[in-house]
């Protein structure tokens, strides 16, 4: 665990501390499963965007991504009638599919990360729209899919399970960031490209991965919200969900500049965020004020961290001063 | 017994003759100071050996034995390493990590192979104790000084039991007391047996740590002596062609 992390953990305790204040309800077990569970959603794909930002790149389809797969997920399951489990397969594939194109055309034919998902959101959001003509993708009308809905919407002790699917998720990718040859030269891929191929690494490997992983990631939520929502609609389902999960990877330590972050706080990124949304709803703020309340404290939080990194970086070379001066 | 030998080495592009018939022979544990002006072949020389490209004639001999070098590989393989100027070395990384970058050591744990960190740090602990460098493999490089991190990147060479470390102006954006750091490590290396072929410009470097110095004028050899036989004045002018052969 980094300094970092548990910076944020600290954070989120206190603000958390300051909604119970104000309204007890916050910690009621309702509350706290609702919560867990948007946690869960937001948490899958966040980690995913992670890993892309560790490299130095984006993923900015994501959102459409969870929109057009939701869509077809849908109409898969409840238009014609595809066995779900297959239906999820298909879905998973579909999702790397789309992490290989944006890894192979950043690395091979060389364009900017942001501009090939640039292009993505708009290529996904527009086929998910003119798929279904615009018209809602629902369900049919009394339709169910017992196991299909334990897996995703249903609750162990109270703990809905899109939140214990993101945990799994994030101990997985904990593993693989921060103790296996692909997550060093992740790492390394991110901070020095140069360094990273001089010393043997497959560096356009490593970076279609990361990509790969992100849009499967991306995949899995799209389940998970399709069945959250039972219905979507094309052109809003998922807007701005990148930025949810660029917003939870910042909080949660990851340098734009790659090479850093950690799983840990991604995770605890994507809680801070809610716990965000939940003040807003908690504390009779008007909702629609509630990107303003995000950006405002993402904003704070970065500068203070950036403060106090710089606080500490002037002690330490006060200190080391100090110390040459004495006899 | 000499551990690289270069014979009748020419390399051309096109109507530029970069190389012109370079034979040197380089003993183990022989530090060797490459000297020439900007364009003199200096960098072509060292890419022919790190096996960058093939020389357009002449024969490569590794102990002896003659060698065909197709790519970086191949060299690196036969036991020729190359410590780069910017010393292709990530920052974010601690000096352990940086050691093993694209040769981390595993082991199981039950089916998944894991980075075996302890490994890591014991053995590039063992190799900076083995180069008198004070850097610890904890230690994350973007804090270091760039003494230590000539001892990171030097250490990487130990590790693959490199014949001949290649180094290309080791000392060239570091402070004085660094550079003698690196001029140890230098020495650490020779002491070991392994052969250095120091590129640089810095003529006081050079005959600190050189058994012999070679310079390059136009792509031809035109000195090839002992350190001890020959004064900066000497190289200076050999350089600059004031003086014809040595």
């Amino acid at each position: 665990m980094q300094k970092k992390d548990i910076g944020l953990g600290i954070l989120i305790i206190v603000v958390g501390a300051i909604v119970y204040m104000h309204n007890p309800l916050f910690l009621s077990p309702i509350n706290l499963g609702n919560t867990a569970n948007l946690i869960g959603l937001f948490g899958l794909f966040a980690i995913g965007q992670g890993f892309v930002i560790m490299t130095g790149g984006i993923d900015l389809s994501v959102g459409s991504v969870i929109a057009l797969l939701g869509v077809l997920f849908v109409d898969m399951v409840g238009k014609f009638g595809v066995p779900w489990p297959l239906a999820v397969a298909i879905i998973i594939g579909l999702g790397v599919l789309i992490g290989l194109a944006h890894g192979i055309l950043i690395t091979r034919f060389r364009l900017q990360p942001f501009v090939v998902t640039l292009c993505g959101l708009l290529i996904y959001r527009g086929i998910a729209r003119g798929y279904t003509a615009e018209s809602t993708a629902g369900f049919p009308f009394g339709s169910s899919y017992p196991q299909l809905e334990w897996l995703t919407i249903g609750r162990s002790f109270g703990v809905p399970h899109s939140f214990l699917a993101m945990l799994i998720v994030a101990a997985v990718m904990w593993v693989v960031l921060h103790h296996t040859v692909f997550g060093r030269h992740l790492c390394a891929v991110g901070k020095n490209e140069e360094a990273a191929r001089f010393s043997g690494i497959n560096t356009r490997f490593v970076t279609v991965m990361a990509y790969v992983i992100c849009a499967v990631l991306a995949s899995i939520a799209a389940i998970y919200f399709a069945m959250f929502t039972k219905s979507v609609q094309p052109s809003s389902h998922g807007n701005f969900y990148e930025l949810y999960a660029i917003a939870a990877a910042v909080l949660g330590g990851c340098s734009l500049r790659g090479g850093e972050g950690s799983v840990i706080g991604i995770v605890l990124g994507a809680v801070l965020l809610q716990e965000l949304q939940n003040l807003v709803n908690l504390l009779g703020i008007p909702s629609s004020l509630n990107f303003a309340v995000m950006g405002a404290v993402i904003l704070l939080g970065v500068l203070a961290d950036q403060q106090f990194a710089a606080y500490r970086t002037r002690k330490s070379t006060e200190r080391a001063l100090g110390l040459l001066q004495k006899p | 017994m000499n551990v690289l030998e270069l014979k009748n080495i020419s390399k051309r592009y096109g109507a530029i003759q970069a190389l012109d018939n370079v034979s040197l022979a380089i003993a183990p544990g022989e530090v060797v100071g490459l000297m020439g002006d900007n364009g003199a072949g200096k960098s072509t020389l060292v890419k022919v050996i790190a096996g960058n490209f093939a020389p357009t004639s002449g024969d490569i001999l590794i102990s002896e034995q003659k060698v065909e070098f197709h790519k970086p590989l191949d060299a690196q393989k036969a036991g020729i390493e190359v410590v780069y100027q910017d010393l292709a070395i990530c920052n974010n990384l601690s000096a352990a990590s940086n050691v093993f970058l694209g040769r981390e050591p595993t082991r199981k744990i039950g089916p998944i192979k894991v980075v075996d960190y302890a490994f890591m740090r014991s053995k590039s602990a063992e190799l900076f104790a083995r180069l008198k460098s004070e850097t610890r493999p904890r230690d994350l490089v973007h804090k270091m000084s760039g003494g230590q991190r000539q001892a990171v990147a030097i250490a990487r060479t130990l590790l693959s039991d490199a014949k001949i470390v290649l180094m290309d102006e080791p000392t060239a954006a570091i402070s004085v007391r660094q550079v003698a750091e690196v001029l140890n490590l230098i020495r650490q290396l020779s002491d070991h047996g392994i052969a250095v072929v120091l590129i640089s410009h810095r003529m006081p470097d050079v005959f600190e740590v050189a058994d012999k110095v070679v310079v390059l004028r136009r792509g031809e050899l035109v000195a090839d002596k002992k350190a001890s036989q020959s004064s900066p004045e000497e190289i200076t002018g050999l350089i600059t062609g004031a003086i014809e052969h040595a």
